[in-house]
């Protein structure tokens, strides 16, 4: 009996030593990474939509989204927000630029774990270049009647890409025309 | 003399994948192009070497009857480390290796080695094997890559290998592809080891 009391001692020794290790790594780098994350979807979204000033502004949901103004006119040249939906095994998300009418000038899939050599290929530009001027009718995958070609052997990522886009189109669309009657 | 023999039966006569059959997960997931499998060869190379040496180090003070679990802590507790000291400071690493580190948790050539050699073996003796196991298991990765990839996409490192009418055969890229190109290297493998 005391043996085993021994052991499991032992062992929670080994766990609570490498909880503690993993704690302090990670007080130590969660800053970093979420800063240079903060960086990157900056500088991602000044790519999409080049020479825009953007402004913050949120959904009914909270989710936010950005209004993107043209620095001298101030008139709005678009909009760009980041849909996220479950893929095949991972969370995608993909920041979004639309212009003033809603159709899609860009896409980047930012955050995704999907297989590699299958859904992974979603990140390449063959696949997200032809998002590029398509609009919340034909955001659908070719065997869902869409405009959009899956690719081959991951039609479940492409689908929620393409499905995820659309709803937040309609979100923000939406938003705004409550907003405009208000 | 014995260092040079550890590290070098890794790479043909125990090797992980053929030999072992360890690790058949990443094997069969990430061999859909050679820079995936350079990718996951390398970076399970560099942990197996890490966690063969902690294995190695604390191997006296571990009881027998719990090894396992406090195996599986340290090599659990290290990959995280690895994952969140990568995604901080070596982002454009990270971001090519990234995909991997979390499969790297579930891949049994790290837990196998750690059983079957560290804890019996110095410091010294672990990390020769480490090289040579990661090594061996990278060479396989890519040996089995190289085939899925000329075959699947035409491509090679992601440089075309072959004529641009080719039409890929779409199953060497996918699951299927995976198991039949293992199983013919497999028996190639045994074909010439009964000839010696």
């Amino acid at each position: 009996m005391k043996y085993y009391i021994k052991l499991a001692l032992i062992l929670f020794i080994f766990c609570a030593v490498a909880s503690g290790i993993l704690a302090y790594v990670n007080t130590l780098t969660a800053s970093v990474i979420a800063e240079r994350k903060a960086q990157e979807e900056i500088s991602t979204r000044e790519e999409l939509i080049p020479g825009a000033v953007f402004t913050e502004a949120k959904t009914a949901d909270g989710t936010s989204y950005f209004v993107a103004n043209n620095p001298e006119t101030k008139e709005v040249l678009g909009y760009s927000f980041i849909s996220e939906e479950i893929g095949y095994s991972s969370t995608l998300r993909t920041m979004v630029g639309v212009d003033k009418d809603f159709n899609v000038l860009a896409i980047r899939v930012i955050d995704q774990a999907e297989t590699p050599g299958l859904g992974a290929n979603c990140v390449l530009e063959s696949f997200t270049h032809q998002f590029t001027g398509m609009n919340k009718d034909n955001l659908k995958v070719d065997k869902d009647g869409g405009a959009v070609k899956s690719l081959s052997g991951a039609t479940i990522t492409s689908r929620a890409i393409a499905n995820s886009i659309r709803n937040s189109i309609l979100a923000v669309q939406s938003e705004l025309a409550t907003g405009v009657s208000q | 003399m014995s260092f040079i023999k550890e590290l070098s039966k890794g790479i043909i006569k125990d090797n992980p994948t053929f030999v072992l059959v360890l690790g058949m997960c990443p094997t069969l997931a990430v061999t859909t192009s050679v820079v995936n499998a350079l990718g996951m060869g390398l970076a399970a190379t560099f942990v197996l070497i890490c966690s063969n040496i902690i294995i190695s180090l604390i191997k006296n003070i571990t009881p027998s009857k719990i090894r396992i679990p406090v195996y599986i802590v340290v090599i659990a507790a290290f990959v995280s480390i690895v994952d969140m000291v990568m995604s901080a400071y070596l982002p454009a690493l990270h971001k090519s290796l990234g995909l991997f580190i979390p499969l790297i948790v579930v891949n049994c050539i790290i837990l196998g080695r750690a059983e079957a050699f560290a804890s019996k073996n110095n410091v010294f003796l672990s990390i020769a094997d480490a090289i040579g196991m990661g090594l061996g298991f990278t060479l396989s990765l890519s040996v089995v890559a190289t085939i899925r990839e000329i075959l699947g996409a035409g491509t090679w490192l992601g440089m075309r290998v072959v004529a641009s009418n080719y039409d890929p055969m779409l199953i060497a890229i996918l699951a299927p592809g995976a198991f039949i190109t293992l199983g013919f290297l497999m028996a190639l493998m045994n074909m010439l080891k009964e000839k010696k």
